[in-house]
């Protein structure tokens, strides 16, 4: 049933990272997770750059292969399997592992996936009965082919390229009882319209914290593995695309908001998600997170095969100058209660040296795990800071859920929370989007209006104050002014309010919160809204200037009958923003409709176009997907 | 859902052994003389199951025996939601999956699925007892029919609105061919034309769960929704009007007749409970003594051997009550959620063997 499925990939990568991390197994040194961080400086040679990616994913090797413990096989995972059978070590114990595993095997993406990994990384040196094995399992287990588009290209791209690795086979070779040739077809058909959506209409599980591995490896897989060219070259153009979002949409390799799909703690603590061993890998600008990432041992894998462009690792690490970039993405599929399937999103990231905004323009993204907006700033080791702040609508309801997903109206939201999303139901929780949330960023000013209807369970507006905050002062203008890092912050509730302790889950299987050392502001009020702007603190003379400046911002506001913003921001924009209508600056309407799919000094798309475009200074690379050329230039 | 299909007959067909993988079941004599429908159920059993993770539960389909045990076999899929028989072969299943449809032309030995990803997280399957070859899929997105046994499906969805499809249900008149209803996230749906054409019988604002003909008299069903009640029609589904007596507001999952007394009816939801009634669907009753507080429970069904009233609750043990819900014992299945119960007549010469 659907309440089950809701939040399996994060507990299965749990379930993972549990293994390689369990006890009685000598962990081997994670350096880069463990030591002291120091930011790098940019190094643009070909060769250095090369040299220290390889040795980032050496590091990742000596550290998993490090973890088997030959008195102990069950501390051998398939990634392990299949680092293994990179190196050409240990083929006994690796061969007995297969055979013990494939005796008892998965049921869908996150299964299929690592299991195709191995078969192919041993498909000339596994024993005959491992291989065997695993030819067996995909007979005769069943496989779910899920119900999101990370499982779905999971699924796929693992069926093609184990349907090509046994042509020819008739259906009942297969758990799908199709031949190798339905399956091929059937799986080449989906990825292609996959792709064609993603580079005409943008990603659907956009800025995902964790996710973004869903991706990256199996197209990474695609890229070494397939037989045909053309399936080759547009795995590697899509890890190419991926990868250029990644770098714009990160400050020194952490993730900030919007994000499509989040947790509790990647919410919390910025850094501490799986897209900051992405960026660790590729870019080398942040530490990754504890054991990897788990599932990032499986890019570590094939890591050799691909090397990210230039002017992709330009982009993430040149922060030299400020960026605004608009982009387009896409919501879940809504299945009921909604006029569109896939609503488009609208995003806004601006990036500034020292902190970066960013939003989509508020409402339902994903029905439980969306982190609509925020503010983020720099943290010179990232590890453990908690540098955020937003607010938003604690919503939870069935009715959301319904409308993504195949259920009924009551189980769902204790289904969601007994397998691995404990605060969706908490009235101070973090995490969550609201079709009762409309947002309007403008470079760093951002605007949330809330209009909670009547009957919802939580009428309240939270807003998150951390423990990195520094000076926090509650100003006679309404404003609470705050430091974070190099910003300067200023936060204005448009309702009253009042503080409680922040409790955090510190994981998806937690029953109990902890302290997290922040607070929350409440603001118990179904019409409300919340403003924020943000400056470099070399903007100002001083904290208390920036407050003078602030407090003395025009702002007009009410919340009857629905709430209404007008207000000039920091930078001089006159922001006309009411609950319900499209927002207004500097009297012209913003008019989400006209958006590129990319627009900004990094990227830029059309909709509709195949055609991403990547610019770093002169150094450009288009990846077309419509004549499937690669083109790299320098601009003159 | 409840499916007594009781003017269908097998006793002309010829057929190979079927359910090879099912264990073996002892009935007893008396069980046997008296037993005149296999009764099933599709079951999810998922204790800490997660996509990717092995399964350590038995899922999917379960037969109940004569003993009153339930015996699994086929398939073990924690996402079964629906099954539906060829009358005129009982090795021909059809179950509907996340996956979205899968089926078996022998008996659950094999399986195959159909439907690509443009068809996917099935939600009920039916067969045309008129037209076996005719195959009826309810989707998320739709509906889509097979005219050769389910080997391949197309779109049939002229008259459903263009958006929020959303079909939860569907269900073949059985005294007509191509005559169908489904119930949708915008009511009640009749097509004549094996579905052709639909037209909308019973507007809602939201989903139709469950429809079910009379097994007593076909002119005769049930609808279920999220939040309008329970309604019924005496004409075939032309014509609705809502059961008073069941609360509206929230959802009822499901509704089954019992296929030995015409004046029983039961019905099911999240926050309702069991709701019986024993003169025809003219009062009804709570009946939720005995079941785990509260008493979400998730479906009902009736064994059409015996009158056995089944509840399945919420992440509980199914339930079984012989007297219609005024009292219930722990049956089976612990820790089950029951997405369907779905009953067919045995084969005729199979009843002598048992």
């Amino acid at each position: 049933m659907n309440t089950k499925k809701i939040r399996r990939g994060m507990i299965h990568r749990g379930a993972i990272l549990v293994l390689l991390l369990s006890g009685g197994v000598r962990a081997g040194a994670q350096p880069s997770y463990e030591n002291p961080w120091t930011p790098p400086v940019p190094r643009n040679g070909e060769d250095a750059r090369l040299a220290a990616y390889h040795a980032r994913i050496d590091e990742v090797f000596d550290w998993r292969i490090g973890l088997y413990d030959p008195e102990k096989p069950t501390s051998l995972d398939m990634a392990g399997i299949a680092m293994m059978l990179v190196r050409g070590i240990n083929r006994e114990a690796v061969d007995a592992r297969v055979l013990e595993l494939m005796r008892d095997p998965g049921t869908g993406p996150f299964w299929m996936f690592p299991c195709t990994m191995v078969a192919f990384a041993g498909r000339d040196t596994l024993s005959v009965d491992a291989r065997g094995a695993i030819r067996d399992a995909w007979r005769t287990t069943r496989q779910l082919r899920g119900d999101t588009e990370n499982h779905w290209v999971m699924y796929y791209v693992s069926l093609y390229l184990m349907s090509e690795l046994y042509p020819g086979e008739a259906g009942e070779r297969w758990y799908t009882g199709l031949s190798s040739t339905e399956n091929l077809a059937e799986s080449r058909a989906w990825l292609l319209e996959w792709m064609d959506i993603t580079t005409t209409r943008g990603q659907g599980e956009y800025n995902a914290t964790h996710y973004i591995g869903e991706y990256a490896i199996p197209m990474l897989m695609l890229a070494v593995w397939a037989d045909e060219p053309d399936m080759r070259l547009r795995g590697r153009m899509m890890l190419d695309w991926i990868f250029a979002e990644l770098a714009t949409v990160t400050l020194d390799g952490v993730l900030r908001g919007p994000n499509s799909r989040t947790d509790d703690t990647s919410v919390l603590e910025r850094w501490n998600a799986l897209s900051s061993f992405f960026s660790w890998i590729l870019f080398g600008n942040t530490p990754p997170t504890r054991g990897y990432g788990g599932w990032g041992n499986y890019f570590a894998v094939l890591g050799r095969h691909y090397e990210v462009p230039e002017v992709i690792h330009r982009i993430a690490t040149d922060r030299a100058g400020d960026i605004l970039q608009r982009d387009r993405a896409r919501t879940r599929r809504f299945w009921r209660y909604s006029d569109e399937l896939s609503p488009p999103i609208f995003k806004t990231q601006y990036l500034r040296k020292h902190y970066a905004v960013g939003s989509y323009q508020g409402g339902s993204s994903d029905p439980i795990q969306t982190h609509v907006w925020d503010v983020t700033w720099a943290e010179p080791d990232p590890r453990g800071k908690h540098n955020t702040i937003f607010s938003l609508h604690p919503h939870s309801s069935g009715r959301v859920q319904q409308m993504y997903f195949c259920t009924f109206p009551e189980p769902m939201p204790e289904g969601v929370t007994y397998e691995g999303k404990p605060s969706y139901n908490q009235a101070d929780k973090l995490l969550g989007c609201s079709p009762y949330e409309q947002v309007l960023q403008d470079l760093d000013t951002v605007v949330a209006l809330y209009s909670i209807a009547p009957g919802e369970d939580f009428q309240q507006v939270n807003g998150f104050f951390s423990k990195d905050l520094r000076d926090v002062v509650e100003h006679p203008s309404g404003w609470i002014f705050a430091r974070g890092g190099r910003a300067l912050l200023a936060y204005r509730p448009l309702a009253p309010y009042e503080w409680i302790a922040h409790r955090h889950y510190p994981s998806g299987w937690s029953r109990d919160t902890v302290l997290s050392g922040g607070r929350t502001l409440v603001s118990p009020h179904p019409n409300n809204g919340t403003i924020v702007q943000a400056a470099d603190e070399s903007e100002f003379e001083s904290y208390e200037a920036f407050q003078a400046a602030v407090a003395a911002l025009p702002l007009d506001y009410r919340m009857e009958p629905r709430p209404s913003v007008r207000h000039r921001t920091l930078r001089g924009r006159e922001i006309e923003f009411a609950y319900g209508r499209p927002p207004m600056v500097d009297g012209r309407l913003v008019d989400y409709g006209r958006w590129k799919l990319f627009e900004g000094p990094h990227l830029n798309a059309e909709v509709g176009g195949r055609r991403l475009t990547i610019t770093h200074g002169r150094l450009e690379r288009v990846l077309d997907f419509e004549s499937l050329e690669v083109v790299d230039r320098v601009r003159r | 859902m409840t499916r007594p299909r009781g003017l269908v007959s097998f006793a002309s067909v010829k057929r190979r052994p079927a359910f090879a993988l099912l264990a073996s079941v002892a009935f007893s004599a008396a069980a046997a003389q008296t037993r005149s429908h296999d009764f099933y159920v599709c079951a999810a059993i998922n204790r800490d199951y997660v996509i990717g993770s092995r399964i350590v539960t038995l899922n999917g389909l379960y037969r109940l025996g004569g003993d009153g045990a339930w015996e699994h076999f086929g398939v073990n899929d924690t996402t079964i939601t629906a099954l539906a028989f060829d009358p005129r072969d009982r090795d021909m299943l059809y179950t509907t999956t996340l996956n979205g449809l899968w089926t078996s032309h022998d008996g659950g030995r094999s399986w195959r699925i159909p439907t690509g990803p443009g068809m996917t997280e099935g939600r009920d399957v039916s067969v045309d007892p008129n037209a076996p070859d005719t195959v009826y899929l309810a989707l998320p997105d739709g509906i889509a029919v097979s005219d050769d046994r389910g080997w391949s499906f197309e779109r049939r969805e002229n008259g459903l609105p263009e958006r929020a499809r959303y079909t939860q249900t569907i269900e073949v008149d059985r005294t007509t061919k191509a005559r169908v209803l489904a119930g949708t996230v915008g009511g009640v749906y009749l097509t004549e034309d094996a579905g052709g054409v639909w037209r909308r019988v019973l507007p809602t604002a939201t989903t139709v769960n469950d429809l079910q003909q009379s097994p007593h008299d076909p002119a005769d069903w049930l609808a279920t929704t999220d939040t309008h009640g329970v309604w019924r029609s005496r004409d075939r589904g032309e014509t609705w009007t809502r059961i008073e007596a069941l609360a509206d507001g929230r959802a009822w999952y499901n509704v089954t007749f019992d296929p030995t007394d015409s004046r029983r009816i039961a019905a099911a939801g999240w926050w309702h409970g069991a709701w019986t009634s024993e003169d025809g669907g003219n009062t009804w009753s709570a009946r939720n003594t005995g079941l785990p507080a509260p008493h979400r429970v998730w479906r009902v069904g009736v064994d059409p051997n015996r009158g056995r009233l089944y509840a399945s609750v919420f992440k509980e043990t199914l339930y079984h009550s012989d007297d219609f819900g005024r009292t219930w014992t722990a049956d089976a299945l612990a820790g089950s959620l029951v997405a369907a119960f779905v009953s067919v007549p045995v084969r005729e010469e199979e009843v002598p063997e048992r």
